[in-house]
């Protein structure tokens, strides 16, 4: 792709037929399999969480633009991605105040803060849940079991660990096949859980053209050649495909770490983006403290992401 | 009489070291954590600022020019060390808390900026009002972040928790909530600048 | 003296607990200089210098001087006036060897006598490394070591805030908090993710 010539920042619109609202909504589409999923397997209080989370940031949204005399962009399905995204990235059964602070905190200071759409540095959901997590991490840790099949749609629920926590505390790995990790019957957030309802949304993305393959790619692949690697029984000893299939790998790598505003704008930028982000991550996982790495990783990278542009620009011709 | 009232009083508001000159920051983002820590780093470094300001408005004369950097930094540090002393003998748990942040206190932006700025080249009146002035005005600065953070981190105000329930945000007592919150308290009071041009 | 410690110490000072994001020093040069990446990147290769030796410097100072004669209360003035001794002594010496690249410093060089983060490591360096006065083994590598990392994890924070900032010329942010309130959010927001390193252990 050719930019030498654009002076603006993201979005850069591919289809001129399509405005960038309508890609927007289109992405919001493709997120609610994942949240229909995760409302599925933990019940009822999982909507709520979601419904707090989205209707929080438009009004967020709104107010500020109000308040700052600025045109009122509610309507463009941005602030609906940033509520979607935050609230995925939280357990099911959060105090109500959670996705409220969480989603205000996003639109203000991930968004608006940077002068709106298109130039934020940081993934306005991911700063949101980095500002949770830092800020009340008992209630961000407390995870609640899948609902037993059967029971449908309700308010109970069990607390129980993710399998990425109890590898941290236990070192061993959950006996959870791994097709329990694909469908969703794990402890986790909302959105990362259910992988077969999160890649729906992502193969409807890849046809449309909205986001490359390059980072996912490059990103998912280093964590899982990086964990093989650095296996618990020694070298080449990893199990790539439990490192690749839980935490929010899926949901970070194809939903966050693909937003055209605060990742890099070449292609080359886009791969050392992508194996940046699966270095840290599975750094975390692997020596760090938290039991998953993704929120981190990709907000560092986002700081990175200028730096990156600046050096992977292309060369005009006839200069040095 | 009235310039003295003067050199005082734009310590404070009009150019105050913190909000206005954006001075010695570490310190202060470092040591807002709460409150009775916000104090006693902000009478330190007035005692500092004082003491410096007296010593270099009256030698100022004797100093020449090309080293008059190390030599404001032996009086200033002199002036630490006194402090950093007494501090370990009369207030240990207060030393402790403030850490690296005392010996700090001469590298602090502040005092060393007003003996450039103002006690060499002012006389020793001046600059000991503009010295108090600078500090209770640094003071004022720490005590309203320390009174944030502590509130909003730690749910207390001077280690007494103040509303029952309350769930406090525990990332404003960290560095990372230090920043976000003297990044909030100086846009905002651009805008009250604004308001009143 | 065990490598793993060394490692500890570049995660640490780079990471972990860096120099600007966690510990606050060199905040002010950090906001005011980082507005472009070239000078950005010419003041922390500097400080970088100016750590690495002055770690070196004042350890020896420590070790041989004020431990040994009983005096180190004066380790506060002793460590500033070396700091500020060579300070003065590298910006001599670059004006006489290459008086372009004093031109390109400027300002800078004499701004790092001030810099927390230079006075903050060899204050570090001693309370770390000496237990009771007497040097803990590997004392001296260690130090020397922990002054090169802190001028690292300084240039990699003024390294990204730089690019970031540069960036946001292009964008309309709020009128009231361009220039000083936003770089702080920005370092505010940076802190926070750098918080993933927490609890590091190999």
């Amino acid at each position: 792709m050719n930019d030498k010539l654009i002076v603006s920042t993201s979005p850069h619109l591919h289809k001129k037929e399509e405005s960038v609202a309508k890609i927007m909504w289109l992405v919001a589409l493709s997120l609610l399999p994942a949240g229909a999923a995760g409302v599925f397997i933990f019940g009822l209080s999982a909507l709520w969480v979601i419904i707090l989370g989205v209707v929080s940031a438009v009004i967020t949204e709104l107010i500020l633009q109000v308040l700052t005399k600025n045109k009122i962009t509610i309507l463009d399905g941005s602030a609906v991605i940033t509520g979607l995204l935050l609230a995925y990235n939280l357990p099911p059964k959060v105090p109500f105040w959670l996705p409220i602070i969480g989603s205000v905190f996003a639109i203000a200071i991930g968004k608006q803060v940077f002068g709106g759409l298109g130039q934020n540095i940081f993934n306005p959901a991911l700063v949101g849940r980095v500002f949770l997590m830092a800020s009340w991490p008992k209630y961000m840790t407390a995870f609640t079991q899948p609902l037993p099949a059967g029971v449908g749609l309700s308010y109970d629920a069990v607390t129980q660990a993710t399998p990425l926590a109890i590898l941290k505390e236990t070192k061993i790995l959950e006996q959870l096949s791994y097709w329990g990790l694909f469908l969703g019957k794990r402890g986790g957030c909302i959105g990362e859980v259910c992988i077969l309802a999160l890649l729906l949304g992502v193969i409807f993305l890849l046809a449309k053209g909205y986001i490359s393959w390059h980072i996912p790619v490059s990103y998912i692949a280093t964590v899982g050649i990086f964990t093989y690697i650095f296996g618990p029984k020694g070298l080449f000893s990893g199990d790539w495909l439990f490192h690749i299939l839980s935490g929010g790998l899926i949901l970070g790598a194809f939903f966050m770490a693909t937003d055209y505003v605060t990742s890099p704008l070449t292609r080359k930028g886009h791969l050392v983006f992508g194996v940046g982000c699966g270095l840290l991550t599975a750094v975390i996982r692997l020596w760090g403290g938290y039991p998953e790495g993704v929120s981190y990783a990709i907000l560092m990278m986002n700081a990175a992401a200028p730096l990156i542009d600046r050096y992977t620009r292309n060369r005009v011709y006839g200069t040095s | 009489m009235k310039t003295l009232v003067r050199e005082f009083v734009k310590g404070i508001i009009k150019e105050n070291p913190t909000f206005v000159l954006a001075l010695g920051l570490c310190p202060t983002l470092a040591v807002s954590v709460s409150l009775s820590n916000g104090i006693g780093m902000g009478i330190a470094a007035t005692f500092v600022l004082i003491g410096s300001n007296i010593i270099i408005a009256l030698i100022k004369e004797m100093i020449p020019e090309r080293i008059r950097i190390p030599c404001y930094i032996v009086v200033i540090a002199t002036f630490v060390t006194i402090t950093e002393l007494t501090m370990k003998a009369y207030s240990p748990a207060l030393d402790r808390a403030l850490g690296i942040y005392v010996p700090l206190i001469v590298v602090n932006c502040i005092v060393l900026g007003r003996a450039e700025a103002f006690a060499s080249k002012q006389s020793v009146l001046n600059s000991l009002f503009d010295g108090i002035g600078m500090g209770v005005g640094f003071t004022l600065a720490l005590i309203l972040i320390s009174g944030i953070r502590e509130f909003l981190g730690a749910g207390k105000l001077f280690g007494h928790v103040l509303i029952k329930g309350f769930e406090p945000a525990f990332v404003v007592g960290m560095p990372s909530g230090a920043l976000l919150v003297i990044g909030l308290l100086l846009g905002f009071f651009n805008i009250l600048k604004e308001k009143r041009q | 003296m065990n490598l793993g410690q060394f490692l500890t110490i570049f995660i640490s000072s780079v990471f972990i607990y860096n120099v600007i994001l966690s510990r606050f020093l060199g905040l002010c040069s950090f906001i005011a200089i980082s507005k472009e990446t070239r000078p950005a990147l010419a003041m922390s290769l500097a400080v970088m210098f100016v750590t690495t030796m002055s770690s070196l410097i004042t350890w020896l100072i420590y070790r041989f001087l004020l431990v040994p004669f009983g005096l180190t209360y004066l380790r506060t003035i002793s460590f500033i006036l070396v700091i500020a001794t060579f300070v003065q002594f590298v910006e001599m010496v670059i004006r006489k060897t290459s008086p372009p690249l004093y031109r390109f410093f400027g300002i800078y060089l004499p701004l790092i006598t001030v810099n927390c983060a230079v006075l903050g490591v060899a204050v570090l360096n001693t309370d770390m490394f000496f237990v009771n006065g007497k040097a803990v083994p590997g004392s001296f590598y260690y130090s020397v070591f922990q002054g090169i990392c802190v001028g690292l994890g300084y240039t990699l924070a003024m390294l990204l805030m730089s690019a970031i900032r540069e960036r946001l010329d292009f964008c309309n942010v709020p009128k009231a908090l361009k220039e000083f309130p936003l770089a702080f959010i920005i370092a505010s927001i940076m802190s926070l993710s750098f918080m993933g390193f927490n609890g590091f252990k190999f």
